[in-house]
């Protein structure tokens, strides 16, 4: 008896040790009289970039303490440190569709008062603005660096031919045939990976649908089978000059085959262009605006916000993220970070931009630029698998009809909640009329 | 005497054609294999999408992949905590585990309430960890667990369906006369499982410690959503590291994963003995 | 007086069993059902994994079943579990013989066969995408077949395959252990006797050692089912749920809808119902296998 009890109590001990180590490894926190600020950012290959500037940060103040966190997955990190009730001050994520979430589930703070955003582009604000489920008084984030996406070209192979920038939908076609005539591959596709599929899908859409279709089909006022009819019939069009059997390989491969110089063009957006360079440091790139109508004048850049900086409303340190904020919003900072990201920034000004984006900077000085449609897309509809569905051969009427279909399943709360948000506001100004 | 030795003489001869077939097999586990190890030396540059070219092999043998990958996934460190977590799963599960098979399996056929507990905690296997994850996470923040301490009692519960699974079904192959002859001789049910049962289950103590082994090793969930983002990190949730959202680095991805094979390829090999030399053919006659 | 001995003795050794379960079950408890019944809780919700949620009764239920994409997840993940499931029994123990019978560099051949079950995912992911995007095309050439110079893995009617393939051999590996490790505990004197009684090849097998392993039959045979319903990983590596959603499992859209999507509390009622399904399949291998055992 005595021996069992021994045994009991050893293991007793040794679970209560375990337990123990547990609870004192993340027990320990120093406490100092500085203000901590956590700035939370999801961009793994910025890791860098953001630790030199938490470390210039620190350097300059002395009562506040940048931390900046940049885990690998930060999505599932970030919703695992909201459930453990442990939320950052600041978080810096995509201006997408989990900033309309993070928004709508009420965890954002207004930033209207923040000085800073006036220096930020209108058109960037704008996106956040239509990002919005349900619309939303006040200002809840601060768009930081954007992307564009296009069509990248091998400059070599298209000076060596002679081929000039398309500017219109049929001159695109015009040159794909030429290029294909040449014995070269129009567009290498890298369809495995089901979200490459988007990339000539949302720049298509910018010239061709408005902004705001989303919100139109919450509402009951448009569908998207009228909206994306020519969106769709353009894609498939555009496929038949890619290389044989386009699902098979992936975005890797892809961009692999571009940077051997297997294709002249890649419809994808400056965000592989350092994959591309990884492959084949010498190449020489730059890319230019899909022009998916036959009006040139109605081209828009596909360029959407890629960083943003929401501050958490749990944050007991309001004052000293504006001041994180502002230091961000430096104009050195935003040039280090242009530079070392190859971003397209949105604060306005004077700003030196990677050579990739040459012939789109027209469009960035005029401020013609629209979000891309993927954006307000709930991921676990997974549309980019829908659209795969529908250039593997689904007829477009299938596809768009599912598409109608499946996006009143996949919004069915938000379409409920901006419709009585609608209902409200109308009951509220046709009395206050009467 | 004769039957003697063409027993013995059966029993030496090596089976050549099984041999033989055995290591024409091997090809199957060879080709994937060097592709791995021909993909870690190379450069991004050396990538190409065809076949004659990546089948060839590495245009010089350098190590500098390999070094890079352990800066990257600062190695040293990271490797602490993946040995950590497995040991302390390994040694705690083999314990903790092979107490409750033997609990279970040799009580559930007289009794209601451990055959109750044998399905009850057998069902545990089959809850998918996804809607688990969240109240999971929850929980182990409000006990301050949500760490790498965490971690292991997580492996350590959710390893233990599969695993006493193992030892019940590996127990019906130990004669009841074994323990019997134990009781007879005085001894309480802990030290007749110490000194008796827990000897016998050898080999199955050590197909238990690989593969709960190789889990923990290779999971990255778990300890993505426990210590994920605490700057503690095991090998998987380093090596998400050469994935960005639009670039991914094979070469040193592939130099770390072959880094990360040898600690418990090495650990199987010294479980395999164990195994083989398992003391059952000896002991039990 | 010896049977109240004897009665006491039994009522201790009760006690102490029931003192080696309790606290395991208790730990179970804690940290397995606990968290399941308040994931259980969530599926009555349209909880997106944080901030604020609403009770919406039963209606992730019913919409589970009017929603195509889960049934076809559904039909894809049971097919690929019980192809995979018996093409990996088959070829294990095959190769848990082979491996256990008298052969040369025995223990080298057994850690080379091991290697699949160490290699991470994404190196699977890549090799097997380079063998169906280069390789087999390239094979499917030269011997002049339609089917096989494009590839499995951008054609819906044949992912599927290209899943079993994978899943089949990284599984096998840590099958052919079990057996290996089942087949140690067959007295090696049944083999001799068996060998006098002339008993060879295939008799031998079915006579002698299949009766004998039968536990670990059932062991695998439940655990790959479990397994397999369950893939996930080879499914995020090789084919992201394509071609035209083709390849998507349950476990996939469990975790990339309920996860990295908005869905956690419709996935939550997904992830019940697939939970009640697996147990009651397993819970019928146990009965029928755990039946054949006690015949032999």
């Amino acid at each position: 008896m005595k021996h069992q009890l021994k045994r009991m109590l050893s293991m007793v001990l040794c679970a209560s040790l375990i337990l123990g180590v547990a609870v004192f490894s993340t027990g320990c926190q120093n406490a100092t009289g500085k203000v901590t600020v956590e700035l939370f950012q999801y961009k793994p290959e910025a890791v860098k970039t953001f630790e030199n500037i938490a470390q210039k940060f620190n350097a300059e103040h002395s009562d506040i303490h940048l931390v900046v966190s940049s885990p690998n997955d930060a999505d599932t990190v970030l919703k695992t440190r909201l459930i453990k009730d442990n939320p950052p001050d600041i978080i810096g994520i995509g201006g997408d569709i989990n900033y309309s979430n993070f928004l709508d589930a009420g965890m954002l703070l207004n930033i209207s008062d923040y000085k800073g955003l006036d220096s930020i582009k209108d058109a960037y604000k704008k996106m956040d603005k239509q990002l919005e489920l349900v619309p939303q008084k006040g200002v809840y984030a601060m768009p930081y660096a954007a992307n564009a996406a296009g069509i990248l070209y091998n400059k070599k192979i298209f000076q060596q031919h002679g081929w000039t920038i398309p500017q219109t939908w049929d001159e695109l076609i015009a040159l794909c045939k030429k290029i294909k005539a040449a014995g070269i591959t129009p567009f290498y596709y890298g369809m495995k990976d089901t979200w490459t599929t988007l990339a000539p899908w949302n720049a298509i859409a910018v010239d061709l649908v408005n902004p705001n279709i989303c919100q139109q089909v919450n509402l009951g006022k448009a569908t998207f089978k009228q909206a994306y009819s020519e969106v769709a019939d353009k894609e498939k069009e555009l496929l038949q000059y890619g290389q044989k059997d386009p699902f098979a390989y992936s975005y890797n491969d892809a961009c692999t085959a571009f940077a051997k110089g297997q294709a002249a063009m890649f419809a994808i957006g400056n965000y592989a262009v350092p994959q591309i360079t990884s492959v084949n440091p010498d190449i020489q790139l730059d890319s230019f605006v899909m022009p998916a109508s036959n009006d040139a004048s109605k081209n828009q850049l596909n360029s959407g916000n890629d960083l943003q900086f929401s501050v958490m409303k749990s944050t007991r340190h309001k004052e000293a993220c504006y001041e994180v904020l502002d230091f961000l919003l430096k104009d050195e900072t935003v040039q280090s970070y242009v530079n070392e990201q190859n971003a397209v920034p949105c604060k306005k000004g004077n700003f030196k931009m990677s050579s990739v984006l040459d012939s789109m900077q027209p469009y960035i000085q005029q401020g013609k630029m629209v979000d891309y449609q993927d954006h307000h897309y709930p991921s676990e509809m997974s549309v980019d698998a829908l659209i795969q569905t529908f250039l593997l051969g689904q007829s477009k009427e299938v596809f768009l009809t599912k598409f109608d279909r499946n996006w009143k399943r996949y919004n069915e709360d938000t379409i409920a909640k901006l419709q009585a948000y609608e209902a409200e506001h109308k009951a509220a100004a046709s009395s206050s009329v009467s | 005497m004769n039957t003697d030795r063409s027993v013995n003489r059966v029993r030496r001869r090596t089976n050549w054609p099984i041999t033989i077939l055995m290591i024409i097999g091997c090809v199957t586990i060879f080709f994937p294999l060097y592709m791995t190890v021909i993909i870690a030396f190379k450069k991004p540059s050396e990538m190409t999408n065809d076949i004659l070219g990546a089948l060839q092999p590495p245009a010089h043998w350098s190590l500098s992949n390999f070094s890079e990958a352990m800066k990257v996934t600062n190695f040293g460190q990271t490797l602490g905590y993946s040995i950590l977590i497995t040991l302390c799963t390994v040694v705690l599960s083999v314990i903790i585990h092979s107490l409750a098979g033997y609990a279970v399996g040799r009580n559930m056929a007289r009794k209601k309430f451990y055959k109750f507990a044998y399905f009850y905690m057998l069902s545990g296997m089959f809850v998918p960890f996804a809607i688990l994850m969240m109240p999971e996470v929850k929980q182990a923040a409000l006990l301050h667990l949500a760490n790498w301490g965490g971690v292991i009692i997580l492996y350590v519960v959710f390893f233990m369906p599969m695993n006493m699974l193992l030892y019940v079904g590996y127990l019906k192959n130990i004669p009841m006369a074994l323990e019997e002859a134990a009781y007879v001789d005085g001894a309480g049910v802990w030290s007749t499982f110490w000194h008796v049962i827990f000897p016998n289950m050898m080999p199955m103590h050590a197909t238990v410690a690989v593969l709960t082994a190789l889990s923990a090793w290779n999971d990255v969930m778990t300890p993505l959503v426990m210590m994920g983002g605490s700057g503690a990190n095991t090998l998987p949730l380093a090596q998400l590291n050469f994935q960005s959202q639009f670039s991914t680095n094979y070469n040193l991805a592939f130099a770390s994963y072959l880094l990360a094979l040898i600690p418990i390829l090495i650990f199987y090999l010294i479980c395999q003995k164990q195994i083989i030399n398992g003391v059952v053919n000896g002991a039990i006659k | 007086m010896k049977r109240q001995m004897q009665s006491r003795s039994i009522g201790r050794k009760d006690k102490t069993f029931l003192a080696m379960l309790l606290p395991i079950m208790i730990l179970f408890f804690l940290f397995n059902t606990l968290p399941l019944l308040q994931g259980f809780a969530y599926s009555f919700t349209n909880f997106r994994g944080f901030g604020s949620y609403n009770f919406v009764g039963l209606r992730n239920y019913v919409n589970l079943f009017q929603d195509d994409r889960i049934g076809h997840s559904y039909q894809f993940t049971f097919l690929v579990a019980i192809v995979t499931t018996i093409i990996v029994n088959v070829i294990s123990l095959v190769l848990a013989i082979g491996l256990n019978s008298k052969i040369r560099f025995k223990s080298t051949l057994r850690g080379i066969y091991f290697i699949p079950a160490v290699l991470g995912g994404l190196v699977i992911g890549y090799i097997f995408n380079f063998f169906f995007t280069y390789i087999l095309p390239a094979f499917g050439q030269a011997v002049g077949s339609a089917t096989l110079s494009s590839s499995f893995l951008s054609n819906p009617q044949l992912a599927w395959i290209a899943v079993v393939i994978v899943v089949a051999w990284q599984s096998i590996a840590m099958n052919t252990i079990i057996y290996i490790s089942g087949l140690q505990t067959v007295p090696q004197d049944v083999y001799e006797a068996g060998a006098l009684d002339g008993a060879t090849g295939w008799k031998k097998f079915k006579n002698l050692t299949l009766p004998l392993i039968m536990p670990f039959v059932t062991i695998n045979m439940v655990l790959c089912m479990k397994n397999f319903l369950m893939v996930f990983d080879q499914i995020m590596s090789l084919t992201k749920g394509g071609p035209a959603q083709s390849t998507e499992s349950i476990s996939y859209l469990i975790y990339n809808n309920g996860l990295g999507g908005g869905q956690f509390g419709y996935q939550s009622a997904n992830a019940v119902i697939f939970f009640v399904i697996i147990v009651i399949i397993s819970l019928l291998q146990l009965k029928f296998l755990g039946s054949k055992e006690e015949q032999l």
